[in-house]
């Protein structure tokens, strides 16, 4: 498109803007206001009252645990799921029998809805019922039946793993495809110099799609943030608040106790520490390819 | 690729262990779905049920589950195609256009993303109210293209950006016009990409529960997500029927993901490739 | 609100009287709170109000439970509520301050409506600041103690045995082992975990809040009784803090778990299942009975409702002694309806309605769910081993910083 085409730009541009700005915009800017109003179902008059809700966010006794818990969450989710999705993706490139299939398979959980998911897990989780401590039984890994999601120490990572179930198929998905694109004859060239599977993996595979890493995790990250089902199915934020997120709590603040003001500002911080960690993990992550050698 | 024969029996090891960590969870979903609903849960638990029956299939499919899956097949099949559509249109425009304000705009896309649903639900609400749309198809796809139009924008601007720019070049010094350009040359190069995005749309809007919930009231509007809580009581669970249900709702979206993962793959790559 | 409801009635009186075909549509919103296919009962009582009142057409939405507060919120936020819906007996406060349903009392007056015949628990539950903003529809009480004949019996443990604190720590211990559990508590985020602490602090002369309002549970018996209940959790399934009733329910019916505590609804699961069982009414503490937690929805009209005299004559109908029972799946509120309605589908009617008369309700407050959350944290703390007293003490200041 040249200069004179503008109003095909914008003419283009104009439904995608025109929808995002009334259904999203128009909703998240009366949010902020809201924020800034001490309203909630019981008190329908919105009282002006500034940064009086944020101060008492900030100082609430959850607000740190909630802020530790998303990002925990966050980063637990995203690094596994990545990690494993990227290791499946190759592992399912190397032409082993079978591989069709598996491949195939494997996108299972990806596909089932959200809140099935976590009812499924919380009773594979079950202490007495569920399979997991059943199987590790037998297995002889453990005596006695673990109550993952009931305890503080375990719950994260046990939600966490869930997620990662659920997840990483996409993840593998799109990795498997970038392997696709891999220079081959760079491959060649990297096993005459002698260089292991590993080292092959390090120096050829990885630059080669480094850019596919930067968007899978910025997707990722921003999705697992807002993820609500899973965590709110197994275990409602508890024990305690081990597992309250920012979706959870958000969604326990004004739909479970009515208080729609202070839904609205953890809405607001919700959003500024989700852009704080993709801001972060751009700039790591443009610093850290800038030093790197191109393979 | 060489590989010592040590090394790939470890390799299919490693397959059949990830076979079994994804399928082993489904695998107790069917089980569950087959159990009478009158034999009680085993401790240890039990991986098949003494008795199978597929009396909990029969009940899932009740003449409610028909109308939820025609009611989620016209709200997803017309959000995927709206969402491809609009975000074609916008992606191409972000992707060709030179101007600090659309990069801006751009910046802006992206930030919707990020929204929390449960901030937005009841202005959004109140919006559709106003424009008598609640209960109706139309106020879920408003909702669904609203939400999905970001991601799918950013993934088919990053396709587009790999497209090589010296074809539409070309055309333009034969005379061709700008849109003629688009729907000539670009939409047919794009199609992986298209059906890439199209199947995420499906497979995100297949599960939306929140506004699902939230905007449809009788059992005529219903979509599955919200249909399968049906088996959700204040106090208990039909797992039997809700586990019968839910093989019963994803096998749809299994069954086109199957047929559409060969372009689905190469999509994704594309679009990932310049983000 | 009062005289506008008067007012309407008088005038819907006359408007009937001269054109008796203007028709008009209720919307009617329930939840739906187990699997038992009531809907199809309550679609033959709503066509029967129809046809005795051919000028009001009702529409009935069910919403699953664990949504409907959500969905009937974001509707009322709106500016779409229903005519009518079935109130949680704990959402009645804030829906009434928010001025979201209308006061009923004069209604509920003209019609012959009053505290006696109903179970005065959920009569109090609607009223509040000298207003009546629902009527009872059902109710319940948290919690009858289930208990499995068959492993008692392998015990040695009788039934009597359950009634007490110290009877039931004892029976607990020996039903405990070899593989059975011998109580079924739980403490999920969830408000069964509330209601079933709040019945131990009854039962031993405590409270939530005290006469005046103020926070109760750092006074001795509420204490006293969640140091008991801590101290029985040894004997329950591993995993309590994020179990729940539910979850019970599984291990009692695979045979695995002596007690469980549950409202009388329990029982049509129980007599569909293989399990020889029981119940004793709750365990008596210090106050020498046991005393249950009210539970039950109230039906309220909404205030943006435009048929506010049709909408009553609705509520008039779901409560009558004749019709109440085959509308609901907990037990009717209509204390006429429920005598047999509990005779017919319930077994130990006498115990259940004695249970049921001496049952506490929860603070009536508007903002009671944030009670009930600072609630669920200290009892999550006290199936987490905490010192009760501090842990109480903590969550009394939170409570009394609520006011």
């Amino acid at each position: 498109m040249t200069r004179k085409d503008n109003w095909l730009i914008w003419a283009f541009l104009a439904p995608t803007l025109t929808l995002l700005g009334v259904f999203l915009y128009y909703p998240m800017i009366g949010t902020v206001i809201e924020s800034f109003y001490d309203t909630s179902f019981i008190s329908p008059e919105p009282r002006f009252v500034g940064w009086a809700v944020y101060e008492k966010v900030l100082n609430s006794r959850q607000f740190s645990e909630i802020v530790w818990n998303s990002v925990i969450w966050t980063l637990g989710v995203v690094v596994l799921q990545n990690l494993l999705g990227f290791f499946t993706a190759v592992l399912l490139n190397q032409g082993l029998p079978g591989q069709g299939v598996i491949r195939a398979l494997v996108l299972l959980p990806f596909v089932l809805p959200g809140v099935v998911t976590a009812i499924l897990w919380r009773f594979m989780y079950d202490p007495q019922l569920g399979l997991v401590n059943s199987i590790f039984i037998r297995l002889g890994l453990f005596e006695d039946s673990a109550a993952w999601l009931a305890s503080s120490d375990t719950a994260m990572a046990a939600v966490i793993f869930v997620a990662v179930w659920k997840g990483f198929p996409f993840s593998m998905l799109i990795y498997l495809a970038a392997l696709q694109n891999v220079d081959k004859s760079q491959m060649e060239a990297a096993t005459l110099d002698g260089a292991g599977a590993l080292r092959r993996l390090i120096d050829v595979v990885l630059p080669a799609i480094r850019d596919v890493i930067l968007v899978n995790f910025v997707l990722t990250l921003i999705l697992t943030f807002n993820y609500f089902d899973i965590v709110w199915v197994l275990t409602r934020g508890g024990p305690q608040n081990a597992t309250h997120i920012f979706p959870t709590k958000i969604f326990e603040t004004g739909f479970g106790q009515f208080r729609f003001g202070e839904a609205a500002t953890y809405g607001v911080f919700s959003i500024l520490v989700l852009a704080v960690l993709v801001a972060i993990y751009v700039i790591v992550q443009r610093a850290t390819a800038n030093r790197r050698p191109v393979a | 690729m060489n590989a010592s024969k040590s090394t790939r029996v470890i390799q299919i090891a490693l397959q059949i262990a990830l076979a079994a960590f994804v399928l082993l969870p489904f695998f107790w979903m069917i089980s569950v779905s087959l159990k009478p609903a009158t034999e009680p849960f085993a401790i240890p638990a039990r991986l098949w049920p003494q008795d199978p029956t597929l009396e909990n299939y029969v009940t899932a499919f009740r003449p409610e589950f028909r109308t939820y899956f025609v009611n989620s097949m016209i709200v997803s099949g017309a959000s995927v195609v709206i969402t491809v559509v609009l975000g074609l249109l916008a992606a191409y425009s972000f992707s060709r256009a030179q101007l600090l304000i659309i990069t801006v705009l751009m910046g802006g896309v992206v930030l919707a993303q990020m929204f929390p649903h449960s901030a937005i639900i009841i202005p959004f609400y109140k919006m559709m109210r106003a424009a008598d749309l609640l209960n109706t198809y139309a106020s879920l796809i408003i909702a669904y293209v609203s939400v999905t139009l970001p991601v799918a924008v950013w993934m088919l601007r990053g396709f587009l950006l790999k497209l090589p720019v010296s074809l539409e070049e070309a055309a333009a010094i034969d005379g061709a016009s700008p849109l003629r350009i688009f729907c000539e040359i670009v939409v047919p190069l794009a199609r992986p990409g298209v059906i890439a995005t199209a199947v995420y749309v499906l497979i995100v809007t297949w599960q939306e529960f929140l506004f699902a919930l939230s905007f449809t009231s009788t059992k005529e509007m219903r979509t599955l997500p919200v249909g399968l809580n049906d088996f959700i009581g204040q106090y208990g669970i039909r797992y039997g029927e809700l586990m019968a249900s839910s093989v019963m709702v994803s096998m749809p979206v299994i069954a086109v993901f199957f047929f559409l993962q060969r372009y689905f793959v190469a999509g994704l790559t594309a679009g990932a490739v310049k983000g | 609100m009062k005289t506008k409801l008067l007012a309407t009635l008088t005038s819907s009186a006359i408007a009937l009287a001269s054109a008796a075909s203007a028709e008009v549509t209720l919307q009617f919103w329930d939840n739906q709170q187990t699997e038992s296919g009531l809907s199809q009962f309550q679609q033959a009582a709503v066509d029967r109000f129809m046809a005795e009142n051919p000028d009001i057409k009702v529409e009935v939405t069910t919403i699953p439970y664990p949504e409907y507060q959500q969905r009937l919120l974001t509707a009322v936020q709106g500016g779409n509520a229903p005519d009518i819906a079935t109130l949680d007996q704990i959402w009645v406060a804030a829906f009434a301050e928010a001025g979201a349903v209308a006061d009923l009392s004069e209604a509920a007056a003209g019609a012959g409506l009053s505290r006696d015949q109903f179970f005065g628990g959920a009569w109090d539950s609607a009223s509040y600041n000298d207003g009546l903003y629902g009527i009872p529809f059902n109710v319940d009480v948290w919690q009858f103690n289930f208990y499995n004949k068959d492993l008692l019996d392998a015990a040695g443990v009788s039934p009597s045995d359950l009634t007490t604190f110290e009877g039931l720590r004892a029976a607990s211990e020996k039903l405990t082992g070899d593989g059975k559990f011998g109580i079924g508590l739980f403490g999920h985020r969830g408000e069964d975990t509330v209601v079933v602490m709040n019945s131990f602090i009854f039962s031993n002369g405590g409270a939530v809040l005290d006469d005046a309002g103020a926070c109760a549970l750092n006074a001795a018996p509420a204490v006293e009784a969640m140091e008991y209940v801590q101290d029985l959790a040894q004997f329950a399934p591993e995993g309590i803090l994020n179990a729940n009733s539910g979850n019970m329910r599984e291990l009692f019916l695979n045979g695995s778990l002596a007690i469980e505590f549950w409202p009388a609804l329990e029982q049509p699961t129980l007599q569909k299942s293989d399990i020889n069982w029981g119940f004793v009414n709750g365990t008596a503490g210090a106050s020498g009975k046991g005393v249950g937690t009210f539970g039950g929805w109230n039906l309220a009209v909404f205030e943006s409702s435009a048929q506010q005299e049709a909408a009553w004559k609705f509520i008039e109908f779901m409560v009558r002694e004749d019709v109440n029972g085959d509308v609901v799946d907990l037990i009717p509120a209509n204390k006429a309806a429920a005598a047999p309605f509990l005779e017919a589908n319930r077994q130990g009617a006498d115990d259940i309605m004695a249970h049921l008369s001496n049952a506490n309700p929860r603070p009536l407050s508007a903002r009671y769910l944030e009670v009930a959350d600072i609630q669920m944290t200290l009892y999550q703390d006290v199936f987490s081993g905490a010192n009760v007293q501090e842990a109480a003490d903590a969550a009394c200041a939170d409570i009394d910083a609520l006011n």
